[in-house]
């Protein structure tokens, strides 16, 4: 039994020794860094990139892949803004942000489950459009004089901080439940690890990636919103570079980019050991210009790791 | 029965329906000859395919590797790496210019190496090998450089590789990218190992089978990726004679987009490398074209991506999916992919249609726009011939700064009657500001004014521009003192610096510990400030420390979490000096979060930004012009000096609303920096 | 009594190549009905289209007296039909558990999964079956026995009304089928229709109730288990007399080319390899789906790492680490599998014909495509490819032309080896005899040709020497005049 879950969780078990190393080290360089407000900026900061990882890992799990999604959270922040000062009431702001959201997924869903495009291009396309079209709207206005309660949904900072962090938790939560619990989560796996044979048993794998770019898309709105509360304004350039921040999270926790392989503890994993590292660096008064090249080889790492524990099931895409 | 042995000229030129973007090109070129200045001449086209060199050179590596079912995310980032190297062993290794040049395209061979090392050998999945190589690459190249250094002052002769020109016209760096083009072009069509890449590309396992060592002849085209795109970097540098490590940011999805569009296939097999230059031109005349017909270049982006979903759905029309029971096709379905190519015909038909459509709305509205002041200044000023056309760039379009700047020119254009170009990069991006100065001189204005980015890139350029007799003005960063007339000065790096660390000085009376937070790492004007701001450390305030620059990549929400991170890293930080606009929303954020009302924050932005936390007194004060001021001044200089009215050596300039300026030889001057705080800021609405 | 399912005027062609003509069947309630036939008599066509995984062209399906019209898998597992296909279905990255339950499990997606319950299902499903398998591993960890038991697993938990098994003891041990025996005759005991398809006669006289023989493509008739003697179905099966014309005449034989001396590779699972081909010599490679053939062929060729014995051509002893060593060795393979392996269907006809033979063509100028398109146009005029032109995709092809496409791609390598895996399977009967002359014309000038066929007739005809493979070794090499079909099929079915 123990053995069991070695073997299928190696990978998170992989980055989570990472990720151990990793805070020990820090705690014994600067131990500050566990600071009951480190933690608590650490987790408001990252809840946003969670919740888009969150769906990115369903994404990946289907065998498909979105990097639009910095373009359409520039986009939601936007909306969201805009909605604001319009004068919509700050708690219709939730449903609005998903329902665009969504609309944004299920366009993608559309032209990858239904046309049959390549993931990789059509969310290509919609990276380019939606940061393009977003900028010739908005000429680069930050949106500015939101109301007031606008900021943490007028909850106030600390009460606020918790909402984001507790959404994020609970969506990340759902949604590790629903891939293990539901049928629907069950099926996402079944058709990203052998379409046809999914096919064959009766699941449709079209829907199911029609479905998972919509909430996709849904999650993308979520976490834009819950961004834009941190703040008193929206800018027009939010979410730049998210897509390749999420993707390379969900695949550090061990996320198969083939298909049918990942979890969502896997992707906190990724998401904790990527979103901490930049600050664990400052903690350890390292300078930040190695961030980057820290985090192109902790994807690598995580790749290798992969021959050192000596599975290597599938062919490379 | 007699065999053809003669393909088709057509199967054999366009296997893929490149065709359609011949066709693209044309409706493009019809459209943007009518609506553009000077579009269609041989010196515009020359220009058109200057641009695209750096790109192109990695599209073209990118073919390859698509065409066998890969992908290469590393290759923009290649190019940081491989730049910086080159520029950090000819200046600070002391290597000479040719030794450097070789070094750097061996480091594109290593990074190469490695990505094929892991994809070939390891079989991993290329788009994750090299999204890892993607950061580490560009990761290196800043850890190097500390993302200060900017390596500049190369030798003429080497510069002579990206900005000369061979017999007065044809730009040099063509010659490389024609090269490499027919390097790649018989690689791909020509050669055996060309033949081997599509078999891979339609089936790895097919090829197995035949005999074609799969592994290795990907190890090959990934390595080849890594030189080409270091060769693309040393061009870059020549290019904008600046080595920096954020050189080729976002080539490579730009690269990956011409690739599509050339019609080669994401799933592999197929592909050509002409179809990949077609495809390139398509995006670049777009964009192109839009700048000289006035239009907003983010159009180009959305047509991008419309054509790019168009282009696959055309494959997916034409093509049936590779399922095997499917790929079998009989006599009767051929009849029906000839009727599908005649449906494909006529979706490219459509969309060249809607793009033109696109483009004819607006050009109408500007047509009609035009009409409308044509009128009305006739009616006022009479049958007056030329209209003076100014055109003027921001560094970044997007940036709030530039925005408030943009109101202010506005206004003075509106005053003066003239007409404003108002274009730019949308990020900072210097090797875009150098690509619409280019523009500009192509479709004729009658002055231009830049805010400049990069200082070395741009002159080159500027000194063009002035040779065909346009004025050039700087406004808010300036160029090389002989590459324009003017500067339009609201103040130097040097004012900018001692103010802001006088500033700090009085508020944490003379002692104490602070932080900057700036834009990113590499950032020329804010690592310019930086150094002013050292050294009046030293000269003056000893006992003040600087503990530590973060950066912020001009994102307010990085911003937040850095100014976090040092709160608590160092909590004897006092002051937060935040020098870039978005940045200091962010950092005063972070302090009133953080509830330390002992941290002041100081910086560089737009009063309307950051109104509310002046109040709140958590922003002490922000250091800044008055940039509607500056805008509007520049257009009035401008304008001035395209009518002849300011001359060097004036003494001063009459400005509209701001009355008469002060001019000291070549620099306008709006006055010294302002510091806004408590008890004026209400006064400025910008 | 009415029949529960009525299979009736089923047509169905892929590629032009007819897979079944006019096949019926018919299964009642309560009854074991064996499906048997020759490889690629059909039976598994057929059986794909009963479970909607693949459209007939043409006939009808009737259930309990009701016209089927549209059969999807899903509409399939609604009305009770439960399948295990030839190739294991299972999902590699999931549990065993989770593979049983998905292809039992109802309702709609938003439903909870019931691990608890998922696991005692699989475990009661695994145990019924007598596999011990935990239910919480990774299938894709399995061997290929454990998978078939969960596949087994999963369609007897279908709880269906019928259900279809392709050879599902083709990787079992003699235990675990006998296991599974018991439960199909509790299934049947249940009023559960089970079809039941398998190369091994014995078998079917056991549990079997009726038969229905098929041979290409169309249903010969179906009868009770009792009213045959194995030599009369293997008969049936076979069908026809020898009356087919073969090009074969006696040659005579040269060297030894190519000779294996306890040849084997562990990961193709094929051992203690003896056999010999002399120059201008056919050798036919018998045995069942599944007793190594094609793997001896692979390790051959350097597709699988041959890691026991040795392998000498022309006396010379030479390790092979990949085709392409193979290729410069002069070892050609025709492979099983004509559109993933033998050609590359989206290239043209010129690109295929000379894919193996690349480096020939190469020269510093880039390739000669003048000797190309002379090559291409030379093997296109030689086999008699009916094409409009060389650069004509192969898959615009008809099956027997792709054949030839590939056969050509190995003969400009000018091979003194080749082996040819199922050469004419999906061929129409023009073109099989167009390759059956071609064969004895490369053997008459010296080429060793190592054929692997599953058709009787074929082996029979064309051979000079028929070695019997079965369970990964070769079992017996009968010369010409000795061999018959009832011995060859006897000796395959290890009897």
């Amino acid at each position: 039994m123990k053995s069991v879950i070695w073997s299928r969780y190696k990978r998170e078990l992989a980055a989570a020794v990472a990720y151990l190393a990793l805070l020990v080290a820090v705690g014994a360089v600067a131990p500050s860094f566990y600071s009951a407000a480190n933690l608590r900026d650490l987790l408001v900061n990252n809840a946003p990139v969670l919740i888009v990882a969150t769906g990115m890992t369903m994404v990946i799990i289907v065998r498909e892949i979105d990097i639009s999604v910095g373009s359409q959270f520039a986009v939601c922040s936007v909306v969201a803004g805009l909605l604001a000062k319009a004068g919509a009431p700050i708690p219709l702001l939730i449903p609005a942000l998903i329902a665009v959201g969504a609309a944004m997924g299920a366009l993608n869903g559309w032209l990858i489950g239904r046309l049959r495009i390549p993931s990789i291009i059509a969310t290509l396309a919609m990276y380019v459009a939606w940061r393009d079209a977003l900028r010739w709207a908005t000429q680069g206005a930050w949106v500015q004089g939101l109301p007031d309660d606008f900021q943490w949904f007028g909850l106030g900072q600390s009460r606020g901080q918790w909402l984001i962090v507790a959404a994020a938790i609970a969506l990340l939560v759902f949604f590790a439940w629903a891939l293990r619990n539901l049928r629907a989560g069950r099926a996402l796996y079944a058709v990203g690890s052998q379409r046809e044979a999914a096919r064959l048993l009766g699941l449709n794998p079209s829907a199911l990636v029609f479905g998972v770019f919509t909430l996709m898309g849904a999650l993308v709105g979520l976490a834009a919103l819950l961004n834009a509360v941190r703040f008193a304004t929206v800018p027009s350039n939010a979410g730049t570079g998210l897509e390749l921040k999420a993707i390379a999270s969900v695949v550090v926790g061990g996320t198969a980019i083939s298909g049918g392989r990942g979890t969502l503890i896997g992707t906190l994993i990724g998401t904790a050991l990527l979103g901490t590292t930049g600050t664990a660096l400052t903690f350890a008064g390292i300078n930040p210009f190695w961030e980057k090249a820290m985090q192109g080889a902790i994807i690598l790492v995580a790749l290798i790791s992969e021959v050192a524990l000596g599975r290597l099931t599938h062919e490379p895409r | 029965m007699p065999i053809k042995t003669e393909g088709s000229w057509r199967a054999r030129l366009f296997p893929n329906n490149e065709w359609a973007l011949v066709l693209v090109i044309a409706v493009e070129c019809a459209i943007f000859g009518a609506t553009g200045r000077n579009f269609l001449t041989a010196a515009n086209g020359f220009e058109v395919a200057r641009l695209g060199v750096e790109l192109g050179l990695i599209a073209f590596a990118l073919t390859p590797i698509i065409i066998t079912g890969g992908i290469d995310l590393s290759v923009g980032s290649m190019m940081a790496l491989a730049a910086v190297v080159l520029g950090g062993l000819w200046r600070d290794g002391h290597w000479p210019l040719p030794a450097a040049v070789l070094a750097a395209l061996g480091v594109g061979l290593a990074g190469g190496g490695l990505n094929a090392l892991l994809i070939a050998r390891f079989r991993f999945p290329p788009l994750i090998v090299t999204l890892g190589t993607f950061s580490l690459f560009r990761g290196i190249a800043e850890g190097l450089t500390r993302g200060i250094e900017n390596y500049s002052g190369f030798d003429p002769r080497f510069l002579f590789w990206g900005q000369g020109y061979v017999g007065g016209l044809i730009p040099t760096q063509l010659f490389v990218l024609v090269s490499v083009f027919l390097f790649y072009a018989h690689l791909v069509h020509r050669t055996a190992f060309g033949r081997s890449l599509r078999a891979i590309g339609f089936s790895a396992e097919g090829a197995r089978y035949a005999g074609i060592r799969v592994a290795r002849q990907l190890a090959c085209l990934y390595v080849l990726s890594g030189f080409v795109s270091a060769l693309a970097a040393i061009i870059y540098v020549a290019h904008l004679g600046q080595a920096k490590s954020d050189a080729g940011t976002g080539y490579e999805l730009m690269a990956i987009t011409s690739v599509v569009i050339g019609g080669t296939s994401i799933f592999g097999g197929h592909g050509t490398i002409w179809g990949t230059a077609l495809g390139l031109f398509a995006i670049v005349i777009l964009q192109n074209g839009l700048r000289l017909s006035g239009q907003p270049a983010e159009l180009a982006g959305v047509l991008t991506g419309a054509l790019l979903i168009a282009t696959i759905l055309i494959d997916r029309v034409v093509r049936r999916p590779k399922a095997p029971q499917v790929a079998q096709m009989n006599a009767e379905e051929n009849t029906e992919v000839r009727n599908s190519q005649i449906a494909v015909l006529s979706i490219v038909i459509l969309l060249a249609a809607l793009i033109v459509a696109g483009s004819n709305w607006f050009l109408i509205n500007s047509l009609r726009r035009e009409l409308r002041s044509a009128t009305g200044e006739r009616a006022t000023a009479g049958p007056a011939a030329h209209r003076t056309v100014i055109a003027m760039m921001p560094k970044a379009k997007g940036d709030p700064y530039f925005i408030s700047c943009k109101q202010g020119a506005d206004e003075a254009a509106r005053e003066l009657g003239v007409e404003l170009l108002w274009d730019g990069p949308t990020e900072l991006d210097p090797a875009k500001q150098n690509e619409v100065v280019e523009a500009w001189i192509t479709r004729g204005v009658d002055a231009i004014a830049v805010s400049v980015e990069n200082r070395v890139g741009i002159s080159t350029v500027l000194r063009k521009a002035r040779e065909r007799g346009i004025k050039v003005l700087t406004w808010d960063a300036d160029a090389e003192r002989d590459a324009r007339d003017f500067f339009v000065n609201q103040a130097t790096p040097q004012g900018i610096g001692y103010t802001l660390t006088d500033e700090a000085a009085r508020i944490l009376g003379g002692r104490g510990e602070f932080a900057i937070i700036t834009a990113s790492l590499s950032a020329a004007n804010q690592n310019e400030w930086i150094k002013y701001i050292k050294e009046r450390l030293a000269q003056k305030y000893p006992d003040l420390k600087l503990v530590a620059i973060q950066p912020s990549e001009g994102d307010r929400d990085r911003a937040f979490a850095e100014t976090q991170t040092v709160l608590k890293v160092y909590p004897n930080v006092r002051l937060i000096m935040a020098i870039a606009a978005p940045a200091v929303p962010g950092a005063a954020e972070a302090v009133k979060q953080a509830g330390r009302r002992d941290v002041k924050v100081i910086g560089l932005s737009l009063p309307s930004m950051c109104r509310t936390y002046i109040h709140e007194g958590i922003i002490e004060s922000i250091v800044l012009w008055n940039t509607r001021d500056l805008g509007y001044l520049t257009v009035y200089a401008a304008q001035a000096a395209a009518t002849g009215r300011l001359k060097r050596g004036d003494r001063q300039l009459e400005a509209g609303r701001l009355g008469r300026v002060e001019v000291a030889d070549d620099e306008v001057r709006l006055g010294a920096p302002f510091i806004f705080n408590r008890e004026n800021i209400d006064r400025f609405d910008f | 009594m009415k029949p529960l399912l009525q299979v009736r005027a089923i047509d169905k062609s892929y590629a032009g190549v007819q897979a079944l003509r006019d096949a019926h069947l018919e299964l009642f309630a309560g009854e074991v009905h064996a499906l048997v036939g020759e490889n690629g008599a059909g039976k598994s066509t057929l059986i794909k289209i009963i479970t909607g995984a693949v459209e007939p062209d043409g006939g009808e399906i009737w259930l309990n007296g009701q016209r089927v019209a549209e059969i999807s898998p899903r509409r399939a597992k609604e009305l009770g039909i439960a399948a295990i296909y030839q190739q294991p279905a299972l999902f590699p990255e999931l549990s065993v558990a989770e593979n049983i339950a998905l292809g039992l499990e109802s309702g709609g997606l938003l439903a909870r999964v019931n691990w608890r319950a998922r696991r005692q299902q699989a475990a009661a499903l695994l145990a019924r079956v007598g596999a011990r398998i935990l239910p919480d591993r990774e299938a894709g960890a399995l061997t290929m026995a454990e998978q078939q038991l969960v596949e087994i697993a999963r369609a007897i938990g279908a709880r269906s009304r019928i259900l279809i098994m392709d050879e599902p003891t083709a990787a079992l041990s003699e235990e675990e089928t006998r296991h599974l025996f018991r439960v199909i005759g509790e299934l049947r005991d249940a009023g559960v229709a089970v079809i039941y398809i398998s190369h091994r006669l014995e078998e079917l006289s056991a549990i079997a109730d009726r038969v229905t023989v098929l041979r290409d493509g169309r249903t010969i008739g179906t009868y009770r288990m009792e009213e045959l003697d194995r030599q009369q179905l293997i008969r049936l099966m076979v069908g026809r007399e020898l009356s087919a014309v073969f090009p074969w005449r006696a040659r005579k034989l040269g060297e030894p080319v190519l000779e294996l001396c306890d040849f084997g590779s562990s990961t193709a699972g094929i051992e203690n390899i003896n056999l010999t081909v002399h120059a201008g010599e056919i050798v036919g490679l018998a045995g069942l789906v599944g007793a190594g053939r094609t793997e001896l062929a692979r390790a051959i060729f350097g597709l699988v790492p041959a890691d026991r014995g040795e392998l000498r051509l022309r006396g010379v002893p030479v390790r092979i680490g990949d085709p392409t060593q193979a290729i410069a060795c002069g070892i050609a393979y025709l492979p099983e599998d004509r559109q993933r392996h033998g050609v590359i269907p989206e290239m043209a006809i010129s690109a295929n014909i000379t894919l193996a033979s690349l480096d020939a063509l190469a020269s510093p100028w880039g390739m000669d495509f003048r000797r190309e398109r002379a090559i291409a146009a030379h093997y296109v005029q030689r086999l008699g490819i009916k094409t409009p032109s060389i650069y004509a995709p192969v898959q615009t092809l008809s099956g027997g032309n792709q054949q030839k496409v590939a056969l050509g791609r190995w003969l400009a390598t000018e091979p003194q080896v080749i082996i040819l895996d199922e050469p004419t399977q999906g061929v129409d009967v023009g073109t099989k005899a167009e390759i059956h002359r071609l064969m004895i014309e490369l053997a008459a000038q010296g080429a060793a040709i190592l054929m692997i066929s599953s058709e009787m007739p074929e082996l029979l005809g064309m051979s000079d020497r028929i070695a019997v493979m079965r369970e990964g070794t070769i079992v017996a090499q009968l010369a010409r005049e000795e061999a018959t079909q009832e011995r060859v099929l006897a000796l395959a079915l290890g009897q």
